[in-house]
């Protein structure tokens, strides 16, 4: 049997802190997110999946048969996302100039839970049927703490507290 | 026996850092990038929502297999002439396209990366250059809380063994 010396049981001790701290204390600061990951839109808990789009200045949800009455955005989900209608106050304008053309667009505030994060986020809303993906997350929403690594997709799927999915 | 173990205990802790740095180079939203081997220094967008990258072109001009094109005006309206390695289908707001492919060393942070570029005029947006995910699948992280957190550092590579057929930049004095 070996007895130790202190000081050696001190410095394993610290090696064995410094290696497992660094991931943890990495883990807690950021979220890693793939290039695409399911989020949920909540209260409902409908899964959507997301282009993690660090080009995009503003988040971007896919609204059909939009229409902007008294202040308040009605419009549905796509269908294959079970296309429930939703009435949401706008909070914004998003003005998009183009040489072709301008337009405006609603922008709302939606919860959404990314990988173990519940948050609060705006999105301008917009037809998005003819792209594959019917939410875009963008830089407003990615600065809640998010890293992109584009070598993964899907890695940090959906696990906020006291939300189920549907 | 000491020195040994002193050594390898040394190792051990620096281990996780270098390991670590060796993986993956952490970028903003926009970054230096350096076109190899010519040394020209751009800012580019790094954008997680591009499948490829793309470089602004102007009077790009088309004869065979090779491309011709300039650089914006703010990059002295550099020539380049390249091999078009292939054609990329886009759809875009304005409709269907095509845009010549070349193939470019790209230097971000202190890695040299040989990437496809797609050639387009871009002349209303405001990077010349876009790093997409072809790119970024080289073990970059992106943190969009943060902007030109590298500087591009890389060797400029000898001028014979490129397959351009471009002038390239005489090396720095």
């Amino acid at each position: 049997m070996v007895v130790m010396k202190p000081r050696w049981i001190f410095l394993l001790f610290f090696v064995t802190f410094y290696w497992g701290a660094s991931d943890v204390l990495h883990a807690g600061e950021k979220i890693v997110v793939g290039e695409v990951e399911d989020v949920l839109l909540l209260p409902w808990g409908i899964k959507l999946p997301a282009r993690i789009d660090t080009g995009a200045a503003l988040s971007s949800l896919d609204a059909r048969d939009l229409k902007a009455e008294d202040g308040f955005a009605k419009f549905k989900l796509g269908k294959q996302y079970g296309g429930m209608q939703l009435r949401l106050p706008i909070v914004d304008w998003l003005y998009i100039r183009s040489s072709e053309a301008s337009e405006q667009r609603p922008i709302v505030e939606i919860d959404l839970c990314i990988g173990p994060k519940r948050i609060r986020t705006r999105v301008n809303l917009n037809d998005r049927s003819k792209v594959r993906y019917p939410l875009l997350i963008g830089r407003n929403t990615l600065k809640e703490n998010f890293v992109v690594d584009c070598m993964q997709e899907r890695c940090s799927p959906p696990a906020c507290p006291e939300v189920s999915s549907k | 026996m000491r020195h040994a173990l002193c050594a390898l205990l040394f190792f051990i802790l620096l281990a996780p850092g270098v390991i670590r740095a060796e993986k993956e180079i952490t970028l903003g939203t926009v970054e230096e990038v350096i076109l190899l081997p010519w040394g020209v220094k751009l800012l580019a967008r790094i954008d997680t929502g591009a499948t490829t990258t793309s470089l602004d072109a102007r009077e790009l001009k088309i004869e065979g297999k090779v491309v011709e094109f300039r650089l914006p005006d703010r990059y002295e309206g550099r020539p380049f002439r390249l091999p078009i390695i292939e054609w990329k289908e886009v759809l875009s707001a304005e409709g269907r396209g095509r845009r010549p492919v070349v193939d470019m060393d790209l230097c971000i942070g202190s890695r040299q990366i040989r990437a496809r570029v797609n050639l387009n005029d871009r002349s209303e947006v405001k990077y010349p250059l876009i790093i997409g995910r072809n790119v970024l699948k080289h073990h970059f992280i992106v943190d969009v809380r943060r902007a030109r957190v590298t500087e591009p550092e890389c060797p400029i590579p000898p001028v014979d063994k490129k397959p351009v057929l471009s002038e390239p930049l005489p090396a720095p004095q």
